[in-house]
């Protein structure tokens, strides 16, 4: 991924919106609280969810860490990833598939969604090109241990990535991601055949 | 309405996957761009829908042109200068905003009623989006000049740069990821552009036919936040709580003020055609 540096560091702002950093997942509001809560702010409380490590990655260079010094940043990172109890590959090759990019719908699905930046299955072109090819990744003897943290949290192995950190936000539980390591390291995957 | 719904049947008529990626790559396909010099623009229709509303007269007996002339006359070149400081409403207003505080300040449309804010937010309703572009229109030719001289204008630019730089929700992601960081490459078949850049605010309010209608940037800076900034899905949740700014917010302004500043100097073109 290349770094594209920007001159001139955030012109620090008074805030609009509070921020409350270190928020790990955007919390919604309970059922009681729900119905006073107005759109606005509703949405003010969506936006000071941000958490800390996504404003240290808040300036124009959108993936250089600022204020948080990059080996702490992913060892913080790191300490957030969850492991399954039944190890890092998971034994449903087949869901793995479906939440890695459903076959039978031209390689969508809502919560992995990896076809939106990686190519893989050669059989699935509507693939982006933001990510590198996943094709073959099962061949390159990398430790799926690895692809796990990976998958659970990208900043623990690249700090401001645009990788959305899946597991880390609740979007993928550890066991899913298990099921799509075993599908990504499996030798009879479309991705490695 | 059938004006509206004549061109999308032809254009997605064409084969699936090869339309597709050839739309991604070069935004506007070719036949698309030959009837647009045969004179055949679909947002056409709008400006001719936002004109006839622009002349008719509201509760309280005014029109637009009671006080904004006939045809606009008065209004030539304000869309260019826009968002900026109004003192009578004591805010920084885009078109949509502006032209809703116009109706209920001045023209006896009542801003409580439920009914008709619900008919003038509406993306097919005869308010808000015809009229807008139609404004939009009165400045065609001229160039975008975004100054800010007040300073509510300038708190407002520089919280609109904050934002598009900020890093929320489940994706991570920002503005800045998808059309300054990523601008140039295809998030699966779509094709991201760097509005600010290309100065792409030239052809907004844009005709697009992929969802055959008309947006004004307040659509498209919502819809964004809606489909990508907060998506907050979980396994353990069914469902998104928060999805986008509310409409005429400043959160949606500030943007719009950033990405309109960065086009100064460019020529406005309205209705754009985009897929
Ligand atoms: C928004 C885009 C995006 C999405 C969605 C995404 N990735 Fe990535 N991924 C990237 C980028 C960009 C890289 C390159 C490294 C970096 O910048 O962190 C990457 C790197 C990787 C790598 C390391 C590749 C290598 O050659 O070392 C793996 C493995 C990976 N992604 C797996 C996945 C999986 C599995 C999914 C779906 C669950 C996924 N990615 C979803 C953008 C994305
Ligand atoms: C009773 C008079 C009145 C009526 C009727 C009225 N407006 Fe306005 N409008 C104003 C005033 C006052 C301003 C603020 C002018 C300023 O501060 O420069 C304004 C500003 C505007 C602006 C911004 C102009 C600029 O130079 O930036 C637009 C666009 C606009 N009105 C559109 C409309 C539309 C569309 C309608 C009909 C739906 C309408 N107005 C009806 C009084 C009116
Ligand atoms: C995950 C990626 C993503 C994010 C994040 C995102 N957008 Fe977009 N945006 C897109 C895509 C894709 C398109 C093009 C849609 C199309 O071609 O139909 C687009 C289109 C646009 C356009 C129209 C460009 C043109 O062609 O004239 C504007 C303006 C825009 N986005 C603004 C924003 C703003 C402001 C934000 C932040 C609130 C934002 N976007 C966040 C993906 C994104």
């Amino acid at each position: 991924m290349k770094k594209v540096f920007l001159a001139g560091a955030m012109v620090g702002l008074g805030l609009l919106v509070a921020c409350q950093p270190a928020a790990q997942q955007a919390e919604a509001p309970k059922k009681a609280e729900k119905k006073k809560l107005s759109k606005t702010e509703k949405f003010r409380i969506a936006l000071s969810n941000q958490d800390k490590y996504q404003k240290a990655c808040s300036n124009p260079t959108q993936l250089v860490p600022e204020g948080i010094d990059i080996e702490t940043f992913k060892k913080d990172m790191l300490a957030t990833v969850k492991f399954p109890e039944g190890g890092v590959v998971g034994k449903n090759i087949a869901r793995g598939e479906k939440l890695f990019g459903d076959p039978k719908k031209g390689g969508k699905s809502r919560r992995g969604n990896c076809y939106a930046c990686h190519c893989g299955d050669p059989k699935i072109i509507a693939c982006g090109n933001i990510g590198p090819s996943l094709r073959g990744y099962g061949k390159r003897g990398i430790d799926p241990k690895d692809t796990y943290i990976r998958i659970y949290n990208s900043w623990a192995q690249n700090p401001c990535s645009v990788m959305p950190r899946l597991g880390y936000h609740g979007v993928l539980k550890p066991e899913e991601i298990a099921d799509i390591v075993a599908y990504m390291h499996d030798p009879n995957s479309p991705l490695n055949k | 309405m059938k004006k509206r719904a004549f061109f999308v049947s032809a254009v997605l008529a064409g084969g699936a996957v090869f339309t597709a990626v050839s739309l991604a790559q070069q935004q506007l396909p070719t036949h698309l761009k030959e009837l647009l010099e045969l004179g055949m623009h679909p947002g056409h229709a709008f400006i001719d829908e936002g004109r006839e509303m622009f002349h008719k007269p509201g509760p309280n007996g005014k029109s637009c042109a009671t006080c904004h002339g006939q045809d606009g006359k008065k209004l030539e070149g304000a869309y260019a200068k826009m968002p900026r400081y109004y003192k009578d409403i004591d805010r920084v207003a885009d078109i949509d905003t502006r032209i809703l505080a116009c109706m209920t300040k001045y023209m006896g449309y009542n801003a409580k009623d439920k009914k008709f804010k619900k008919k003038f937010n509406k993306w097919s309703g005869p308010y808000r989006v015809p009229l807008a572009t139609y404004v939009a229109s009165l400045s065609n030719g001229m160039k975008i000049n975004v100054q800010l001289d007040d300073p509510q204008e300038k708190k407002l630019y520089e919280y609109g740069k904050k934002l598009w730089y900020m890093r929320v929700g489940a994706r991570d992601f920002s503005c800045g990821i998808c059309h300054t960081v990523l601008a140039g490459k295809r998030i699966r078949l779509q094709g991201l552009p760097d509005p600010v850049k290309n100065k792409l605010y030239t052809h907004w309010p844009a005709y697009r036919f992929g969802s055959d209608r008309m947006w004004t940037m307040e659509d498209r800076v919502r819809s964004c936040w809606k489909a990508y900034l907060l998506y907050v899905k979980q396994w353990h949740q069914k469902k998104d709580w928060v999805k986008k700014p509310p409409p005429y917010s400043d959160w949606v302004i500030a943007l719009e003020l950033y990405m309109k500043k960065a086009a100064n100097g460019a020529t406005v073109e309205v209705p754009g055609l985009l897929r």
